[in-house]
């Protein structure tokens, strides 16, 4: 039963990796301008155009460079970068790494703050600490990221000189320089994301405690930490579970705002770079990767979910 | 008398560590009188001897270089476009690795007159048919192998011809072919005749790579590159073979990092020693940290609204003269550009072109009566402006505009479009467009390349043929007088008939931090024109 499920999902979020990669190639083609003079830019006469038309192969249909994209991408080859010749594998190589290190760190970090912290809010409803909490996430939610970052950069960097104002790798750094260098998006992206989970973890759990069976242990005379921890917190986790996955994906595809203010790089602003440069295999390639990120995290918050539940674990 | 006086009661020497960081600050920043007077404040001396101050402190900045250190450099862009391949070398992070890994044949000095680099002389025969180079000897490349004349001439045929794709293809269409004429000579053989033709030999796409390869980073420069990742950074470090005197630093970092706030924090915190492209809203944050100065570059870099002759409104002389009456020149200078530019008069050369600049020609002023009546003539009551932030001040220029056209009845509409695929789908189409251009090293290259008639980037449509007569003529003219003659009424030209709004040119603004020492002044782009690697050094 379990089985069938897992292959199910896997086959519809392949379905879905298709359909993404027809709308992006779509998408991609109606923007104005193609590769050819992005690159010659201000420069570009009709000759030169036409020369690097074709040594692209640009000069070929559409639908015919579609298909000779998804051939050598099932094949494993993900092709040539249009406007620098370098390829896409050693361009995405480097950054998905880096992406995939920050995303670590900051999931490192913000899964347990964030249920420990919903924990504690749901378990004192209504005190100074739930408020303080309730509060915080709520506003720190409300403002957008990158005015996090700048007021991060001006404190931290420009004021007191403790941390780099940027994320800048050498590639050579120990462990705490790396530390050090990634402090200040770790710091950004653990604020941003931590808030939602915080608030979804009390939420859930609150919800929980609101049911008959929790009534009947309160009744009982259980304390109250012992019925959140016991009782409440296991039929909980399925909505928790979700949201973590869901900034997962997030950290994955979409921190491009802060890559961009610390000039980390990373998968995300590589893609809209493919995209004001209109080379399309480097955009077909990130958007493979952030769509089957988020159909893996997906399938994994949803077989967690069923785990988490008997009824749905062992159907009639 | 009295400088003698005055000059003993305080010496550059004599000065604190955060005093020279001052003097240094405002021989870069080009002294104003109001700086003297602050300088003269902060240390306490008189005028006279503050003057002094400064002129010590340039001889101090102008010292032997030192060896030794490494600087971090970041520009505006990158991305996965980055190029190792000179012909297709477009922003300035390009050219900044091209100047740090290759040479060209001839370089240009802070006042842009051609200077001697792989070629040690280039001559024109009588009539100009031909120009010979001669080429340096004992040139190695990072590989170990010896340059010659082969890769010259390699490099510079890459440009030419029916299928490159060279950026600069159609700047060097006087050009026939290059040939060899010797182990350690080539030819140029022309098409038409051109004086400016060792200029253009400078320019950032003509970098000389190994024949047969597409650059590859194996080059003949001051700095050998040990990484690149387009988009990311780039490594350098000294090459210890290095033909000449230069490549002071052990190494470079070049990257970039594109949010314009981001930048300047990189360069106070220290984590960046150089950034280009300071925006003016910024100019006041870089002035005031202690560490770092702003490198303001008086350019001719344009802000420029094209009225397409081809279309209407444009067609239309008294729709393109209101437009012209209708910008407030100084304001755009002081408020827009915070002091940081330059008047323009509807023409493309500044007098950072030198000589050629016609300053004769009487500076066209705000004139909101002119402009109506012109407007009026025109019959147009309004008229939409495609803009988009193709450099710092265009818009906010723009916004001027349409407030004065408001307060005269006519209804100057806005259109914002991103820069993204701007200049293949705006630029040159709509019949009213925003424009800039990078500053060409001569007045003839950057006439032509706007105002030839018929031209690939005649951007405003404007063909004259008298313009087309002149700019050939002038190229041949070898007495100055004359020369100039010629370039003033092309000039005139461009400022009475085209359909050309040049309000203001903006310099280059850039920042450093303050122990960067033998910075180039080049005007022709960021950073002393991309040309830094070879020169300077760390105090």
């Amino acid at each position: 039963m379990m089985t069938r499920m897992v292959m199910q999902r896997i086959g519809i979020g392949f379905a879905t990796l298709i359909v993404v990669s027809i709308i992006v190639f779509i998408a991609t083609s109606i923007l104005p301008g193609d590769v050819a003079q992005i690159v010659l830019g201000q420069s570009a006469t009709p000759e030169t155009l036409a020369a690097l038309r074709a040594q692209l192969g640009l000069d070929q249909p559409g639908y015919v460079r579609y298909f000779l994209w998804l051939g050598n991408m099932m094949t494993g080859d993900l092709g040539i970068s249009k406007a620098g010749g370098a390829t896409i594998s050693s361009l995405i190589g480097g950054r998905l790494g880096n992406t995939m290190m920050m995303a670590g760190f900051v999931a490192l970090i913000s899964i347990p703050i964030s249920i420990a912290l919903g924990l504690w809010a749901a378990m004192h409803p209504g005190t100074m600490l739930d408020r303080i909490v309730t509060f915080g996430t709520l506003s720190l939610i409300s403002v957008p990221e990158f005015f996090i970052a700048t007021v991060a950069v001006l404190i931290l960097a420009v004021n007191l000189h403790w941390l780099p104002s940027t994320a800048y790798m050498t590639g050579e750094e120990t462990f705490v320089e790396l530390m050090k260098a990634l402090a200040m998006p770790l710091i950004t992206l653990v604020i941003v994301v931590s808030a939602q989970m915080i608030r979804m973890t009390r939420a859930g759990i609150l919800n929980v405690m609101s049911s008959p069976y929790i009534e009947m242990a309160i009744l009982k005379g259980v304390p109250r930490g012992r019925i959140i921890l016991r009782h409440a917190f296991f039929n909980a986790i399925g909505p928790i579970i979700n949201v973590i996955a869901l900034n997962l994906a997030y950290l994955v595809s979409g921190v491009v705002i802060v890559e961009t203010i610390f000039a980390y790089p990373g998968l995300a602003k590589l893609m809209i770079d493919g995209v004001q440069t209109r080379d399309l295999p480097l955009v077909q390639a990130c958007a493979m990767i952030f769509c089957g990120t988020y159909v893996v995290l997906i399938l994994i918050a949803d077989v967690g979910s069923i785990l988490s539940n008997p009824r749905l674990r062992n159907p009639k | 008398m009295k400088d003698d006086k005055s000059k003993s009661e305080l010496n550059y020497q004599d000065l604190t560590q955060s005093d020279k960081d001052l003097v240094a600050k405002l021989v870069r920043g080009g002294f104003s009188r109001r700086e003297v007077l602050k300088l003269s404040m902060v240390t306490g001396v008189s005028l006279v001897a503050a003057e002094h101050l400064l002129f010590d402190g340039k001889a101090a900045i102008a010292a032997t270089p030192k060896k030794g250190g490494s600087v971090r450099m970041a520009s505006n862009l990158h991305g996965p476009d980055d190029q190792l391949d000179p012909i297709l070398f477009t922003s300035t992070i390009d050219y900044t690795r091209g100047r740090a890994t290759y040479n060209s044949l001839v370089q240009h000095a802070n006042d842009l007159t051609p200077q001697p680099e792989l070629a040690t002389s280039f001559e024109p025969n009588a009539n100009a048919t031909e120009w010979t180079f001669k080429l340096r000897e004992g040139v190695t490349w990072h590989d170990g192998s010896k340059f010659s004349a082969d890769d010259a001439v390699y490099s510079m045929n890459r440009h030419l011809g029916e299928n490159t794709t060279s950026v600069i293809n159609s700047v060097l269409k006087s050009i026939k072919e290059f040939k060899k004429t010797g182990p350690y000579e080539m030819k140029a053989i022309m098409n038409s005749p051109n004086s400016d033709l060792p200029t253009l030999m400078g320019l950032f796409q003509t970098k000389i790579v190994k024949e047969g390869s597409t650059g590859g980073g194996i080059g003949t420069g001051p700095y050998v590159l040990d990484s690149f990742q387009p988009g990311v950074k780039s490594v350098h470090s000294r090459n210890n073979n290095y033909w000449r005197e230069g490549a002071n630093l052990d190494a470079i970092e070049i990257t970039a990092i594109t949010d314009p706030v981001a930048r300047v924090n990189a360069l106070i915190s220290g984590d960046m020693q150089m950034v280009t492209q300071i925006d003016p809203n910024a100019f006041r944050q870089v002035e005031s940290a202690d560490n770092v100065t702003l490198l303001s570059t008086p350019a001719a870099l344009q802000l420029g609204i094209c009225c397409l002759k081809n279309s209407e409104p444009g067609s239309n002389d008294d729709f393109v003269k209101g437009m012209q009456y209708i910008q407030d020149r100084k304001r755009i200078v002081k408020r827009v550009l915070k002091g940081k530019g330059s008047l323009g008069n509807d023409t493309p050369i500044s007098f950072a072109h030198g000589p050629d600049f016609c300053k004769e020609l009487p500076q066209r002023e705000f004139d909101p009566d002119k402009a109506k009546f012109h407007f009026k003539k025109s019959g147009y009551s309004s008229a939409e402006l495609f803009v988009a932030p193709v450099t710092s001040g265009v818009e906010d220029m723009c916004l001027t505009a349409q407030a004065n056209c408001a307060k005269i009845g006519f209804d100057l509409k806005l259109k914002k479009v991103p820069t993204d695929g701007y200049w293949g789908a705006v630029w040159m189409k709509e019949p009213l467009n925003v424009v800039t251009w990078n500053m060409r090293p001569t007045a003839n290259s950057q006439l032509a390349i706007q105002f030839g008639p018929g031209g690939n980037w005649n951007d405003t449509f404007w063909n004259n043929d008298r313009m087309g007569e002149l700019l050939r003529l002038s190229l041949a003219e070898t007495d100055p007088a004359k020369r100039h003659d010629m370039y003033c009424e092309m000039q005139t030209l461009v400022h009475n008939g085209s359909g050309m709004v040049i309000p203001a040119f903006s310099n280059i603004n850039d920042g450093i931090a303050n122990n960067i020492m033998g910075m180039p002044t080049v005007p022709l782009g960021q950073l002393g024109g991309n040309e830094w690697p070879e020169f300077i050094w760390l105090a």
